[in-house]
């Protein structure tokens, strides 16, 4: 069974390998980004059933997870939105630096 | 596990693949958000399955509440936020899709060719409370260690989108951009 | 309960409360013909929405625009499984119940914003936007507060939330949860002084564009998420199914019936608020009072 969940994680990760690649808007970057954190999560939670014996350690890391996916969305939005005051624009071509 | 079990995460496991495609297959940009918060919800679905009920369920809680952020961010910054128009915003596509398709290959390989140890989760075993314990007992500094950064995170953010900035105000000579499609991109 | 039973079960609960709501709704508004045609007008208005032609935006999101009001409905049917009606009559009493209920009321924000956005019309839209932007200011306050009745009784679970209040109502024990819970309650079903998305100011708002059959099942999915508050109100702060002498699911519908009326009275008895008052309001007033409950219970509970 753990097979099958791995396989699904693996699936979801690739489209969201795919859609952080090709993407030129941020916002759209930061969703292939939480797509492969949701690839991550399923992995977790699957070696942590499949493989641990109910260790609650396994659980812990995806509290961890979660935690950093909230952390990359507020970075990211807040990002986007300071790109967004020097370009008039959120798409990611020709951004070279930080600061203006 | 049952039949009934395998079937669910068959089933949602799909569901969590097409919806996760469709997010970058749409032109609008409400669609795409949701479309992403549709994905998480069926893995939640299939924690659920896994016996672990309590992150499964705060995961599709999150991802409300931040899915609709982010479908107000995009429709405040894209320029065809309703999809009324077809729309393609892609670069270097090719690469893309391979490296997508790339790192899927590399993990089914792992997933199929190695040997995992079968220990599962003892039945009878309540899962939520052990993480409550976990997370307040042996872990807490870890756990705290995310608090804090989440906290850190909070002024960080506040800091880079602030109009006022070291140099000056931030849209400070900010140009829209051209019309015309840029050199390089796509 | 095998699977056909709980959905009947669930159906039957649900379209009874929001037949409840219609009727008060009416009395409470001293529409004329008293309570008799009020008794009659959520019959008459339902049918009424079942012939009546749809109207039509240009270019909407179709999809979306059908999808919205089942949402809302299924999001009220879910968050009514976790709760226990008598010591064994519960759907689903799983083990982090109230993080299944707290999930499936976040989740109406996604059901409004997309009622508001899909018809492609500009009142529904700037509804949609004040209740996304109010959502954000309630939801973590009801959240605090609901997961806060899980202190005493050391379990996720409703059916033991219940359980531990035994002795003591959580509104004794707790007594700021229960205000914060109606305020935000309300907020969540946006009723009463809270109907921002749906003010007159906006025509309507998210409603304006509705018609036909998919506005009966809206404004039947709002009652819904309405008795679904009122019910697990019940349950985590009035001590659901205890109670002497009476049978637990007469005790179940008694402190429901009473919370629903409380609600839908609210709805005559206040102004509606300004959505930029209400977000003050969430942050500066309700966040803070959800602190001080968490707080107090830990202190209470060690």
């Amino acid at each position: 069974m753990i097979e099958v969940i791995l396989l699904i994680s693996a699936a979801i990760f690739g489209v969201g390998v795919y859609g952080a690649l090709s993407q030129q808007s941020f916002v759209m970057i930061m969703m292939g980004l939480e797509l492969m954190i949701n690839a991550t999560v399923l992995a977790i939670v699957a070696f942590w059933w499949g493989t641990t014996g109910g260790d609650p350690r396994g659980q812990l890391l995806v509290v961890v997870v979660l935690a950093v996916m909230a952390i990359e969305a507020a970075m990211g939005f807040a990002l986007v939105t300071a790109v967004y005051r020097v370009r008039k624009a959120d798409i990611t071509e020709k951004l070279k630096r930080l600061r203006n | 596990m049952s039949a009934l079990q395998t079937f669910g995460i068959v089933i949602f496991g799909v569901g969590a693949v097409v919806s996760g495609w469709l997010v970058f297959r749409t032109d609008s940009m409400v669609r795409a958000a949701y479309w992403l918060m549709a994905s998480f919800v069926a893995v939640g679905a299939i924690l659920v399955t896994l016996d672990s009920q309590f992150l499964g369920l705060i995961l599709i809680l999150m991802m409300a509440g931040e899915m609709t952020i982010m479908a107000i961010f995009m429709v405040m910054f894209m320029m065809n936020p309703a999809g009324l128009n077809p729309m393609v915003m892609v670069h270097q596509h090719r690469t893309a899709i391979a490296a997508g398709v790339g790192s899927f290959l590399l993990l089914a390989t792992v997933a199929l060719v190695a040997d995992f140890p079968a220990d599962p989760v003892p039945l009878g075993a309540d899962p939520t409370a052990e993480l409550g314990f976990e997370l307040l007992g042996r872990s807490m500094l870890v756990f705290e260690s995310a608090g804090v950064a989440l906290l850190a995170v909070m002024i960080g953010a506040v800091a880079v989108a602030g109009k006022w900035g070291r140099f000056g105000d931030a849209d400070a000579g900010s140009v829209e951009p051209e019309l015309e499609p840029e050199e390089g991109g796509s | 309960m095998n699977p056909v039973q709980a959905v009947l079960f669930i159906g039957v609960v649900l379209g009874l409360g929001a037949y409840l709501v219609a009727v008060l709704d009416r009395v409470f508004a001293g529409a004329p013909g008293g309570l008799r045609s009020g008794l009659m007008w959520p019959i008459r208005r339902t049918a009424f929405l079942l012939v009546q032609r749809r109207s039509e935006t240009e270019r909407p999101d179709a999809e979306a625009w059908a999808l919205a009001p089942a949402l809302l409905a299924a999001l009220a049917a879910v968050g009514l499984t976790a709760v226990p009606f008598t010591p064994s009559l519960a759907v689903a009493d799983v083990s982090a119940g109230i993080v299944l209920f707290g999930a499936a009321m976040i989740i109406v924000m996604v059901a409004v914003f997309l009622q508001g956005w899909s018809p492609n019309s500009i009142f529904p839209l700037i509804a949609a936007y004040r209740f996304a932007a109010m959502a954000l200011s309630f939801g973590i306050p009801f959240s605090l507060v609901v997961l806060t009745t899980a202190i005493p009784a050391e379990s996720l679970s409703v059916g033991a939330v219940v359980a531990s209040q035994e002795g003591l109502w959580n509104v004794v024990r707790q007594p700021l949860g229960l205000p914060v819970y109606l305020v935000t309650g309300a907020a969540v079903a946006f009723w009463g002084p809270f109907r921002i998305p749906e003010g007159t100011d906006l025509a309507g708002g998210t409603a304006l564009e509705a018609s036909g059959p998919t506005l009966a099942v809206w404004r039947i999915a709002r009652a819904g998420v309405l008795v679904t508050l009122s019910v697990m109100g019940a349950a985590i702060f009035l001590g659901g199914h205890l109670g002497p002498v009476l049978p637990g699911w007469a005790w179940t519908s008694v402190k429901s019936v009473a919370l629903l009326t409380l609600f839908v009275w609210s709805g005559h008895a206040f102004a509606r608020m300004r959505v930029e008052r209400f977000v003050w309001f969430g942050w500066v007033i309700l966040l803070p009072i959800a602190l001080v409950d968490v707080f107090a219970s830990g202190i209470v509970a060690l």
